[in-house]
């Protein structure tokens, strides 16, 4: 119901916007001193607000951008050196021209044609950029300009010159942070959409490569990106993320994690229902798959969907590594991602409800350390793992050189001051230590903090019934699985919806040449992957 | 919303192939061989739950049959085509009081079963809204969701069982299976009724059937489904007599959880295995529930299309809480039982005959397209 009453909003939004839209627009004027003073009205007159003005043929011109957010070489070498180099070529014409004109009635015709002489002159052979346009209007002229482009006004004109100059300061490519690999790429994401759009080009050298583009935020004007390759990815699948993400109504996105809340499935969920990755490599594999990425000026991190379960524990190292060993890691992490939920809880059910479940000598053993305590094991695992995430937490926000004081305050006081003050068992601390590595050994950030939620439900669950509503939880979890969809896709494929296939990926990781076709549950329009068997092979 | 085509509320024969086990296999398991025990001599009770198989695994066939000569419809619609409207409208409510006391009395067991196994002083109320609850969130979800769900846990069960039984061969002795073919005619017979009386929720194809979407391959899917359930039984039957013996099996209340009593992992994780081997259990117990209770719904639904499904659930929930508090003790539970098996094959074979017939007699294939 929550659900339904939200789409109502969106749409209501929708209505909204779309009223909205019809804006006014102020035509430009054909007095330069117009049109500058104009110019500074509409953006406040800001410092950084460059205009420069120069005589061409005997006419006025002004070249107006600002600084910081447009590439001051470009402005400096294929615009005003350009006009500077043809400056006597262009003088000796108009000088031509109006010699050619002595009746003075005709010379104000004259002069217009003259303007756009010049115009088309500039236009066409002088300016040295290809990223050029004409535009009659102050407002398109002032979005271009506060996007980076420099506008050339000509005194007489009602049409500028649109240059695009977009550059200034961005960070460098670097290795993310967030996702590390021993073996792999090391290039990551950065904030400037087209830098990554060309990482993406880099690796997909296919024509069918697609990047649609879409303007989100109603003051940022945000470029949005949507790439898939066409003639793999289920056109379905694409209108759907096309729908959904024109919905947007929002002023600004300072990530991309708020497109992904926008067009996710469910809100109500504690799972991620779009992964989201600053990887190049990740996200040329998922497009190759057949999903669909998302990009957004401004944020590092890429989205891509659909999205289900088993991706949030693979890793692009999985790949990287030989088969053998990467099907062991798989294991290793579906274990991990097994303790880091149920661990606290397990020791909970068993030392509350069940000690006889314990082989007798570990009982003795947890039962004399646990001599002391004075809480019940729910209320020690509660508070140990409400600490751990304090702890966590702590260190995550805080700058990195204080967050190794948090590591020590944390590993060696807390842990072991709490158990000789007798507040917590040292089983419970190595419990509590065992969840926490075991969490991080998930790749992915949004689902590891998921299951940090669920660990609590599941403590709490196990200290009201013990196993019985722990295995009642688990099932709960499931039923709220099964009912979770990523992009309309089940959100358990290939468990169930059950895709045989793509089995080979999923706990194992099939040898790479076994891995011939694309997933299933994607419904891709190419099934084949690569070619299953290559000629050279049969010799 | 439209979005990708996986059609929610339409399901593959192979979800049917998943289902019928899933349905199948619940409370019946953990306590026939010692009723099969009580009848046969040895282990001869191998012959009894073949034949007994062979019966489910031909009428599920036949009941898939049936509902798959009339694709995508729900069982009212054609059953009115066959036997007038009224008459559809009982047999529908037939099934839905079916589906209800069944619910019930899995919650009931289960309750009973968790203060064996698990804990004693939790009050069993606790533990049947506990559980019931689960049950309502699950049907309140969507139909695909169920068949999901059932595809998520079957596959653990089995591998319990299976791990079970690998566990318990060091305890076997084949001196408990022996001798063989000494049971009578009178035992066999009893053997027969009693094992075929175990395969309950057959009836539950009748209605899941319309929501199929490749109908043809549903009836081989369902009795192949329905085969797994089938051998399931004999090789825990044969797992208990062979650790236990006959005499022993037919003293145990739950001689499939006592198997996991006395086996022991390796490794010495965990004592009390049974205590985890329930546990797990719980969810082939869980998903016959949830499907008796949306089968349930789904028929009330049909006779009264206008009533949310949402609104149905909230009104049978408390119905089936208070249903299953009326048991008071085991020998009731066993009444029940047993009352359930006689009804469920009683009430869809009787339906089946009727409609084949009346539908052979109106000249067939007909609606067929």
């Amino acid at each position: 119901m929550a659900r339904s009453l939200f789409n109502r909003m969106r749409s209501q939004k929708q209505t909204n916007q779309a009223t909205e839209q019809t804006k006014f627009s102020i035509q430009i004027n054909k007095k330069l001193d117009d049109n500058l003073k104009n110019m500074k009205q509409m953006l406040g007159d800001p410092v950084d607000l460059v205009i420069r003005e120069l005589i061409l043929g005997g006419t006025r011109v002004a070249i107006l951008y600002i600084n910081g957010i447009t590439d001051g070489n470009l402005i400096n070498n294929n615009i005003l050196k350009t006009i500077q180099d043809n400056l006597k070529q262009l003088e000796s014409n108009g000088s031509k021209d109006s010699k050619d004109t002595n009746e003075p009635n005709e010379s104000k015709k004259s002069k217009e044609t003259k303007d756009s002489n010049l115009l088309d002159k500039v236009y066409q052979e002088i300016i040295a950029i290809t990223d050029i346009e004409k535009y009659t209007t102050m407002d398109e002229v002032s979005f271009a300009v506060l996007n980076g482009s420099t506008a050339l006004f000509i005194d007489g004109m009602d049409t500028v010159l649109l240059m695009g100059t977009t550059g200034g300061e961005s960070r460098a490519i670097e290795e993310p942070d967030s996702e590390s690999l021993i073996r792999g790429p090391r290039d990551g994401f950065v904030e400037n959409i087209t830098t990554n759009m060309t990482l993406i080009r880099r690796d997909i050298k296919d024509p069918n490569l697609r990047f649609k583009t879409y303007e989100v935020g109603k003051s940022s004007k945000q470029k949005l990106v949507v790439s898939y390759v066409e003639g793999i990815t289920n056109p379905d699948i694409v209108n759907e993320i096309n729908r959904r993400l024109k919905t947007i109504d929002i002023d600004y996105l300072s990530d991309s994690s708020f497109i992904e809340q926008w067009i996710e499935d469910s809100f109500m969920s504690p799972f991620p229902q779009i992964q989201s990755t600053e990887r190049p490599d990740s996200v040329s594999s998922s497009l190759m798959q057949g999903k669909v990425a998302i990009l957004l000026d401004g944020s590092p991190f890429a989205l891509i969907a659909p999205t289900n379960f088993a991706d949030a524990l693979q890793s692009m190292e999985d790949y990287n590594q030989r088969w053998i060993p990467a099907t062991f890691l798989r294991i290793l992490r579906y274990f991990c991602a097994f303790l880091a939920v149920f661990l606290p809880s397990i020791y909970v059910a068993l030392v509350s409800y069940h000690p006889g479940m314990i082989p007798s000598i570990l009982t003795y053993s947890i039962a004399a350390t646990r001599e002391g305590v004075p809480f019940p094991a729910a209320i020690e695992a509660i508070l140990m793992a409400v600490t751990f995430e304090i702890l966590h937490e702590a260190g995550v926000r805080l700058p990195k050189i204080v967050a190794q004081t948090i590591g020590i305050v944390g590993g060696l006081v807390i842990g072991e001051a709490a158990v000789s003050a007798g507040i917590v068992s040292p089983i419970m601390v190595i419990v509590t230590a065992l969840t926490a590595i075991a969490s991080f050994s998930i790749p992915l950030y949004t689902v590891t903090i998921t299951f940090r939620g669920l660990r609590f439900a599941f403590i709490i669950a196990a200290s009201i019934l013990g196993l019985y509503g722990l295995v009642l939880m688990y099932i709960v979890v499931n039923i709220h699985l099964v009912n979770l969809k990523s992009i309309g896709i089940p959100y358990t494929t290939p468990f169930a919806p059950f895709f045989g296939r793509d089995w080979t990926d999923l706990i194992i990781r099939a040898p790479i040449t076994k891995l011939t076709k694309r997933p299933a549950y994607l419904k891709t329009i190419d099934e084949q992957s690569k070619n299953p068997k290559p000629e050279r092979r049969k010799g | 919303m439209k979005t990708v085509k996986y059609e929610d509320e339409k399901i593959k024969s192979r979800d049917i192939m998943i289902a019928v086990p899933s349905m199948v296999i619940s409370i019946g398991v953990l306590s026939y061989p010692k009723f099969l025990a009580e009848s046969t001599i040895a282990a001869d009770g191998w012959m009894t739950i073949i034949l007994g198989g062979i019966i489910a695994v031909l009428y599920t066939w036949i009941v898939a049959k049936l509902a798959v000569s009339f694709p995508s419809q729900s069982f009212l619609s054609y059953a009115s085509s066959l036997v007038s409207k009224p008459v559809a409208i009982c047999l529908t409510l037939l099934f839905v009081s079916y589906g209800i006391s069944l619910t019930a009395f899995e919650i009931r067991a289960i309750a009973d079963i968790s203060h064996q196994y698990l804990f004693e002083r939790t009050p069993i109320e606790v533990i049947m809204l506990t559980f019931l609850l689960v049950v309502v969130y699950a049907v309140s979800g969507s139909r695909a969701g169920i068949f999901r769900l059932n595809t998520m846990f079957l596959p653990i069960i089995f591998a319990a069982t299976l791990f079970l039984v690998f566990f318990s061969i060091g305890y076997m002795e084949v001196d408990n299976m022996l001798p063989m073919f000494k049971t009578d005619l009178q035992g066999h017979l009893q053997g027969t009724m009693d094992s075929s009386l175990s395969y309950t929720g057959v009836g539950i194809l009748l209605f899941y059937i319309s929501l199929v979407k490749d109908p043809k391959k549903a009836p081989g899917s369902a009795a192949l489904g329905m085969s797994s359930a089938v051998i399931i039984y004999l090789v825990v039957y044969l797992t208990c007599i062979a650790v236990f013996g006959d005499v022993t099996t037919e003293n145990i209340r739950f001689p499939f959880i006592e198997l996991a009593k006395s086996v022991e992992i390796p490794g010495g994780f965990f004592e009390r295995t049974e205590s985890i081997f329930f546990v797990i259990w719980i969810m082939a117990i869980f998903t016959t529930t949830v499907m008796a209770f949306d089968v349930s719904v789904m028929a009330l639904n049909s006779i009264f299309p206008n009533i949310t499904k949402t609104k149905i659930i909230f009104f049978l929930s408390p119905f089936i809480f208070f249903l299953s508090m009326i048991p008071k003790d085991f020998l009731e539970m066993k009444t029940i039982a047993n009352f359930l098996g006689y009804f469920g094959w009683g009430l869809t074979g009787t339906t089946v005959i009727i409609l084949w017939a009346i539908y052979k007699l109106k000249g067939g294939k007909q609606n067929e397209k």
